[in-house]
């Protein structure tokens, strides 16, 4: 019974948090630090599954953070680089020891004469079975991008999951376009040429889209994501109205 | 104004050494003002710069120029350090160094020639913050620069809890739509 209690109170306080006008001063609270205690700790788990919350934190951080500008300023002492240097010093020493750790190319089994084929037969069958593994965007699972309004307002958050190979959209705020028009979800490739449509968004709340598997492996060399509004039922290859919304698309394991 | 340690930060990012002891030695003065407020005694305060330092040195590839300054970036880096390790230690260190307490630096009357230096960033968020009532731009700046929690301000204030706790809120509310 209890567990049914805290379940609904679970759903409310995150109904809550997707209202902008609680959101948002829950986010300038906790940046300016006023938020404290068990619900500055409740508020970062919540960021850590509402990229959203994240997003408009950040903003207001960055807003509060040039206060740093107005203090005098306080030399620490040659201590304190000291130790940074030795850390420093101390894990690159130790990453350089790892990538020389078990180089497996040069155990016995290659340096008896037989390897070099063993090698070639290894990398065409991970080249055959799998050819994204040799890119660092093949380990991807997951890719997010936060996109903004012209003056730097978060306004949705998308997200494309490979588990169920779906986009999905959350749009934060209602955009107003006019009713002939519809919003539209463009992704453009990080070194130019044509964008690729995405489909249409609905004007607010979240909108869900199944991608290809050619749409997938497309992402990894997707740079930026934006919105434009354009013409309803009219059949379009590139954005022609105005972009409404962007931002940069991110991978993550 | 131009950001002078933005170019830093990215080499920092790419692994030069170099750059990330004179990125250090530009902003450390600044960033270790914020810590002793924050911290209130030097021993504390050096900690919590030396390990935001070592952050900035492996998160420094997720520094967005478009998206703020250097400085910026770092302090909030460093700063969120800093509000860890006091509530990692429970209650404020007993002994507190008088010298950090005030808000004398952040007072808006200041000399042209400071005014000289600043970015456009603080310039207008002092004008946001200039448009609250006096009680509630402190409250906010207290709880900035020194993490007060809402008891500490009520007793260094002298005020009720929940007057601080409105003046808070309210200030916050307000300097909202300036801010955006």
């Amino acid at each position: 019974m209890s567990n049914i209690k805290n379940n609904k109170n679970n759903k409310n306080n995150i109904k809550r948090y997707q209202n902008p006008e609680v959101f948002e001063q829950l986010a300038i609270e906790y940046a300016v630090g006023a938020m404290q205690g068990r619900a500055r700790k409740r508020f970062e788990t919540l960021m850590e599954t509402h990229f959203y919350l994240r997003a408009v934190v950040d903003a207001y951080e960055n807003k509060f953070a040039s206060l740093v500008e107005l203090l005098p300023d306080a030399q620490p002492s040659n201590q304190v680089w000291n130790n940074i240097e030795a850390h420093i010093q101390s894990s690159s020493s130790q990453s350089n020891q790892q990538k020389e750790k078990t180089p497996w190319w040069s155990t016995g089994f290659f340096k008896q004469g037989f390897g070099l084929a063993a090698m070639a037969l290894v990398i065409s069958a991970v080249l055959l079975l799998n050819p994204m593994t040799l890119t660092p965007e093949a380990t991807a699972s997951l890719y997010s991008a936060v996109l903004e309004s012209d003056s730097h307002e978060p306004m949705a958050v998308t997200k494309i999951q490979k588990s169920d190979m779906m986009l999905s959209f959350d749009l934060m705020k209602k955009i107003d376009v006019a009713d002939n028009m519809e919003l539209t979800l463009w992704c453009h490739p990080r070194k130019g040429g044509e964008p690729m449509k995405m489909g249409t968004i609905a004007k607010t709340g979240k909108t869900m889209i199944k991608i290809s598997k050619a749409e997938w492996k497309t992402l990894k060399n997707v740079g930026r994501l934006t919105i434009s509004a354009e013409q309803k039922n009219v059949n379009i290859k590139q954005p022609k109205g105005n972009m409404i919304l962007q931002g940069q698309l991110s991978s993550s394991s | 104004m131009e950001d002078i340690y933005a170019e830093m930060l990215q080499k920092t990012a790419a692994g030069d050494q170099l750059a990330f002891k004179q990125l250090y030695e530009a902003t450390s003065p600044k960033l270790m003002s914020l810590c002793l407020r924050l911290m209130r005694t030097e021993a504390l305060a050096e900690d919590v710069l030396q390990e935001g330092f070592i952050k900035v040195w492996e998160k420094a590839d997720s520094f967005s120029p478009g998206k703020g300054k250097a400085l910026t970036w770092m302090s909030t880096v460093i700063r969120n350090k800093g509000l860890d390790k006091l509530r990692s230690l429970k209650t404020k260190a007993a002994e507190t160094e008088i010298q950090y307490e005030g808000l004398e630096f952040s007072s808006a009357d200041l000399e042209p020639d400071s005014l000289e230096n600043l970015s456009q960033d603080i310039k207008g968020l002092m004008d946001c913050l200039d448009k609250l009532k006096p009680d509630q731009r402190e409250c906010i700046l207290l709880s900035y620069y020194y993490g007060h929690t809402h008891q500490e301000l009520a007793n260094k204030m002298d005020r009720p809890l929940g007057t601080i706790k409105a003046w808070i809120r309210r200030g916050l509310e307000d300097i909202r739509p300036c801010l955006t």
